[in-house]
C-alpha cells in the first residue's frame, strides 16, 4: 500500500509495524501516522470531562481584585466584554473565539461525531465537521490564555490584592484535558476510526 | 544520493484533510473518496496568498510595537504602555522569568515569524535548492510557536476588565493592541495557507 507524505509529497510503501511508534517521513521527518492508536472511548471520556470543565470555567469568576475595600471580579466572558465596552470589538471577538467558542465547538463537535461512530454509525455532516475541527485546532488557545492570565496577575499583584477564582483552576484543568484530547485524536487516527467503524 | 519518488510524478495525490492517498485524475477536480474534500496536487495560489498575509502583517507590526497597547490611569499617575515597556515594567517588578516569557512571546516570536516566512517565500519563489529539511523544520517551528503571541492580548483583556475602579485606577485599551492582535491572526493565517510541499519541489534530489 502506498502513502504520500502530506508535507513533502514523497511516496512511501506502508509496511506493518508492530512496535508502538510514530512513523515519520524519511525525507522531511513529518509525522505520517502513529501505531499506538488510542481507543475511541478514551477520546469520548476526555471530551465529556472537558465539557464539564468548560461549563465550570464559565459560571465562576476567573479572578477578583480587592482594592481599598472594593472588590471587582471578572469571568472569561467578562474579559471579552471589557474590551468590547471600550470600543475594541475585533479584539474582544478574538479573545472570545480563541478561549471559549473554538474549545466549545471542538468539544461538542467531537462528541457529536465520536458517539455515533463508536456504535459504527455516521453522524450527518461527519466529514465536513471533522475537517473543520482539524482546521480550527491552532485556534484553540487555552494554554496561551493561562499564561496570559499569569502575566496579568503578576502585574496586578503590584497594585492590589488578587484573589484567584474557581474558574482559574477549572480552566487550567480544561487546558490539560484539551491537550490530551488533541493528542489522542490526531487527524490520521480519526479517519482510521471512520474506516474501522469506531475501532 | 538516493533518488526520491514524488507523488506528483507518479500520479498520486495526498488529501491534506484526511491523509488518504488519491489517484490523480487528469483535468478533473479530484474529490477525496474518504472525506469528500477537494484534493489538489499543490494548494492553489498558496504562494501569493501567503505573501499577501505576511506583507500585511509586516506593515501592522510597526504600529503594534510603537502605539501603546494600554493606558493606565491611577490616582497618582498616568502612563502609556507599549509591548516593550510592559516587558521593562515586569523586569522592574523583579519578575524577570515572566519578563523573558513576554519578551519571547510578544517581540521575538512575531519577528521570527515575519523573517522566517519572508525567507521561505523568497526561497520558494526563486526556486532555490538545498537546506530543504532545515527550511521545513523552520516552518514547523513558526507554525508551532505562532499562537503564543496571543499571550499579551489575553493579559491586556484581563487587566482592562479588572482594573476599572473609578477614581483609583482604570486601564484603557490602546490602538496598539488592535494592531498586535491583527499581526498574530495574519501570521497564523499565513502559516496555515503555506503549502509546505513547495519547499521540496525544487529539491536537488527530486
Amino acid at each position: 500500500m502506498l502513502i504520500v507524505c502530506h508535507a513533502c509529497d514523497l511516496v512511501h510503501r506502508r509496511d506493518a509495524i508492530m512496535d508502538k511508534a510514530r512513523v515519520r517521513c524519511v525525507r522531511c521527518r513529518a509525522e505520517l501516522y502513529r501505531t499506538n492508536s488510542a481507543s475511541i472511548d478514551t477520546a469520548i471520556a476526555l471530551a465529556v470531562t472537558a465539557s464539564v470543565l468548560l461549563l465550570l470555567s464559565n459560571v465562576y469568576p476567573l479572578v477578583a481584585l480587592q482594592l481599598n475595600g472594593s472588590i471587582r471580579a471578572t469571568t472569561l466572558v467578562g474579559a471579552a466584554i471589557g474590551l468590547y465596552n471600550q470600543g475594541y470589538a475585533p479584539v474582544a471577538a478574538l479573545v472570545l473565539v480563541t478561549t471559549l467558542l473554538v474549545p466549545l465547538f471542538q468539544i461538542s463537535g467531537m462528541l457529536y461525531v465520536l458517539i455515533p461512530l463508536r456504535a459504527n454509525r455516521r453522524a450527518p455532516g461527519q466529514n465536513e465537521l471533522f475537517r473543520a475541527l482539524t482546521h480550527l485546532r491552532p485556534w484553540a488557545m487555552s494554554e496561551v490564555f493561562m499564561l496570559g492570565a499569569l502575566v496579568a496577575l503578576v502585574k496586578l499583584a503590584a497594585l492590589a490584592e488578587v484573589i484567584p477564582g474557581v474558574s482559574l483552576f477549572s480552566y487550567g484543568a480544561l487546558m490539560l484535558t484539551l491537550s490530551a484530547l488533541t493528542s489522542v485524536t490526531p487527524t490520521e487516527q480519526f479517519w482510521r476510526w471512520v474506516d474501522g467503524g469506531g475501532r | 544520493m538516493t533518488k526520491f519518488l514524488m507523488g506528483r510524478t507518479v500520479g498520486l495525490l495526498v488529501c491534506t484533510h484526511c491523509r488518504a492517498t488519491v489517484r490523480a485524475v487528469p483535468s478533473a477536480q479530484a474529490l477525496c473518496p474518504r472525506c469528500g474534500a477537494r484534493v489538489h496536487e499543490r494548494r492553489p495560489h498558496s504562494l501569493s496568498v501567503t505573501a499577501a498575509l505576511v506583507l500585511s502583517a509586516a506593515v501592522l507590526y510597526i504600529p503594534a510595537n510603537l502605539l501603546p497597547v494600554m493606558h493606565m490611569h491611577t490616582f497618582f499617575s498616568e502612563e502609556d504602555d507599549t509591548i516593550m515597556s510592559g516587558v521593562l515594567s515586569l523586569i522592574q517588578e523583579g519578575s524577570w522569568p515572566l519578563a523573558l516569557l513576554v519578551f519571547v512571546a510578544s517581540i521575538v516570536v512575531p519577528m521570527l515569524k515575519l523573517i522566517a516566512m519572508g525567507w521561505l517565500l523568497i526561497s520558494v519563489a526563486r526556486q532555490s535548492r538545498g537546506h530543504a529539511l532545515q527550511k521545513a523544520r523552520l516552518f514547523r517551528l513558526v507554525e508551532f510557536v505562532g499562537r503564543w503571541s496571543m499571550l499579551d492580548v489575553y493579559a491586556i483583556a484581563l487587566l482592562v476588565s479588572l482594573v476599572q475602579i473609578r477614581s483609583l485606577a482604570t486601564i484603557q485599551v490602546g490602538l496598539g493592541a488592535l494592531a498586535f492582535g491583527a499581526v498574530v491572526v495574519l501570521t497564523m493565517l499565513a502559516a496555515q495557507s503555506f503549502d509546505e510541499r513547495l519547499l521540496w519541489d525544487t529539491h536537488s534530489d527530486g
